[in-house]
This record gives C-alpha cells, structure tokens and sequence, in this order.
C-alpha cells in the first residue's frame, strides 16, 4: 500500500515537472507526451494492480510487475541507446567546429618576424 | 610536385623542434597540429619552422591528421602527403624514401612497416599486440599488412582526399586501411625504423591503448554508420 502511494506521488512529480519543463520550451512536445504517458502508465499500474496482472498474463508474463519492470528494461536500453548515438554526433559536430577555427587561424614560421 | 609533412602533436614541446626540422629538409613543408597542449608546443613548432593550426580543444591524433589534411590540400596545395610523429620515434631521412611509391605513380599510399624492416629494440608486449592487431584488422577490414598501426604513411593527394578520417583518437589507424580498401586504393608498404626510448614507452601503456582502439572501431562498424 504504502509503495503504491509513493509510486503515484512521484509519478505525480515527475509529470508535473515534465509539463513545467514542457511550457518552458526546455523539451519537445514528443518528449513530453512520451514522458506523461509513461508515468501515467506506471499510476494506472499503481492502482489497478490486478488490471495489470491481468494485461501481463495476456501478453504470457506471470504478473504485471514484471512486465512492468520489463517493458522498463527494454526502455531503458533504447533510451540510453539513443544518447550514445546523439553523444557521437555531439563529439563530430565539436571536432568540426574545433577544426575550422584551426585552419582559419595558421600561425606561419615567417610571421613571428 | 609539393611534398607536405603532417605531425600532430600533443604536449611534445621537447621533442617537437627536433621532429619538424628533421622532416623539413625532405619535405616542401611542415604542419603541426597542436591539438590544445598545455605545453609550448605550437610556439616551439613554428620556430622550428613549421606552420601551426591549434585545436581549442582536444579532439584526438586522428582528428589533428585531419586537420591538417585538408590545411594541406585546401590551403596548401599539396601533391603529396606524409604523416609523421612529434616525438622522435620516426627517422625523418626515410620520408623520400617513403615518397617515392608516390611521387613515381606507383601507389596512392604508402604504409610503413616496422617488420618489414628492423625495428630498435621493440618490446616483447608490444610484438604480441602487433599480431593481435594484425588478426584484427585482417578479420575487420580484409588487408592483409605486416603492421597495422604504424603512423608513418606517405599519401598522394587523390588517396588523401579519399582516406576522410571521422575516428577521432587512436582508432584512426584502422579506419585509414578500411578506406584504403574501401576505395581500391594502390597500396604498398615499406620498412621503416620505429624507436622505443624509455621516454616514449612511459608515456602510453599499450594494452590500454589497444582496447581504447578496438572499442572505437566496434562502435563505429555496429552503431555510426546506422
Ligand atoms: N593531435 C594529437 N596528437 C596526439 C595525441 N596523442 C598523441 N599524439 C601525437 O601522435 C603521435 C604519436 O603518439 P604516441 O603517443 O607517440 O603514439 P605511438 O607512437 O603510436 O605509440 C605523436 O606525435 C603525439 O604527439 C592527441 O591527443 N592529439
Ligand atoms: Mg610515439
């Protein structure tokens, strides 16, 4: 019971900070529909535990908390996934950016003179 | 034909000067890249004569080859490319010979070797991982070489327009042989002296290089090129 509350409360929080982060322009709207959806999901699971039991034994998983901590796994991969590729982009876009002011400025031996 | 040597450098300031005057008499010009080096290393460079482009920040040996590349190409108009070393290591007085395949139309890139010829005094670890490394990029890229991951090359100017560089640290090395095999390049290789001083084999351990290397060329086969 009292895990079910603190699951809510923070699933809560994080939609409400979600939506601030949301109106202030810091995130897009896929992101922030993904992220309400996902916790509203983790609330609607919250309370209907036997409802999520139910959709788990469904799809073949014995109960919904594990499906939950499944389908949680594979987001998870997906999402640190996604970061790595967008980090390697980050990485060449800098090494680009690094590059032109190199060549932009030579210092040349005969200019020391 | 304009013959132009590339050497990056990082933190060389004692060993630069000797580097860039040694390959400026086989050469029609030097660049040094100073790849953001706490030291004085682009200031020594320049008066030892070679033309400096700095890197703000530190992006890596493969990503100051490239640098200096398209300095070299773009600005320079060069023929002919040679990529050296900052820390001594190479002998300068090999570079013609190292041209030549270039310069006769013979090949579009010369690679050295260290087992063709006679390395000073290599380690026993560092032999082994040259297998290693040899089986690698065998399985890897298809081409067959005695040394992989020799930094002396010497590159006519359609090879180098060709051979782009996006692995920024180590793992450029065998990125630079998958292109070469890539694009059909003509390539040979060519014996050349590598030197181990105690001062060169302190500053990187090898094992740990060589994981840094094969992590980079993993993710780029598996995730990059999505
Ligand atoms: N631009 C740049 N050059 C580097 C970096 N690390 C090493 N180098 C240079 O690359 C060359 C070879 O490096 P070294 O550590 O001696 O590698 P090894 O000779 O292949 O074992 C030297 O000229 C170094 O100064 C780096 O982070 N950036
Ligand atoms: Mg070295």
């Amino acid at each position: 019971m009292t895990f079910q509350v603190i699951l809510v409360l923070f699933a809560l929080f994080a939609i409400t900070r979600t939506s601030r982060q949301y109106r202030k322009r810091k995130v897009s709207l896929y992101w922030f529909l993904l992220w309400t959806g996902l916790w509203a999901l983790v609330i609607g699971i919250a309370l209907y535990p036997t409802t999520a039991d139910a959709i788990a034994r469904f799809v073949g998983v014995e109960r919904g908390a594990d499906l939950a901590l499944y389908l949680a796994v594979v987001l998870l991969a997906y999402l640190v996934f996604r970061l790595f590729v967008r980090q390697e982009e980050t990485e060449r876009s800098i090494t680009q950016v690094v590059r032109q002011i190199a060549v932009q400025h030579p210092s040349k031996p005969d200019e020391t003179h | 034909m304009k013959t132009i040597a590339l050497i990056p450098a990082y933190n060389e300031e004692s060993r630069i000067a000797a580097s860039v005057r040694d390959a400026r008499s086989f050469v029609d010009g030097v660049v040094v890249v100073d790849d953001c080096s706490v030291d004085r290393t682009g200031e020594v460079a320049r008066a030892a004569g070679a033309i400096v482009l700095r890197h703000v920040i530190n992006r890596g040996q493969g990503a100051a080859l490239q640098t200096a590349t398209e300095y070299a190409l773009d600005a320079l108009n060069a023929d002919a490319l040679v990529h050296f070393d900052a820390d001594g290591q190479m002998v300068a007085r090999e570079i013609p010979m190292m041209l030549e395949p270039i310069l006769s139309g013979e090949a579009d890139v010369v690679l050295g070797s260290r087992f063709l010829g006679r390395a000073t005094n290599m380690p026993f670890t560092r032999r082994m991982a040259n297998r290693l490394a040899r089986l690698f990029t065998l399985a890897i890229s298809g081409i067959a070489l005695t040394d992989t991951h020799n930094g002396f090359r010497a590159l006519s100017r359609k090879a180098a327009r060709e051979l782009t560089v996006t692995l920024d640290r180590m793992a450029h090395a065998s990125q630079i042989l998958d292109l070469v095999k890539v694009r059909r390049l003509r390539y040979v290789e060519r014996p050349v002296t590598i030197t181990y001083s105690e001062e060169t084999l302190a500053k990187s351990p090898s094992s740990f290089r060589a994981f840094g290397i094969v992590k980079d060329i993993l993710k780029d086969k598996f995730f990059t090129r999505i």
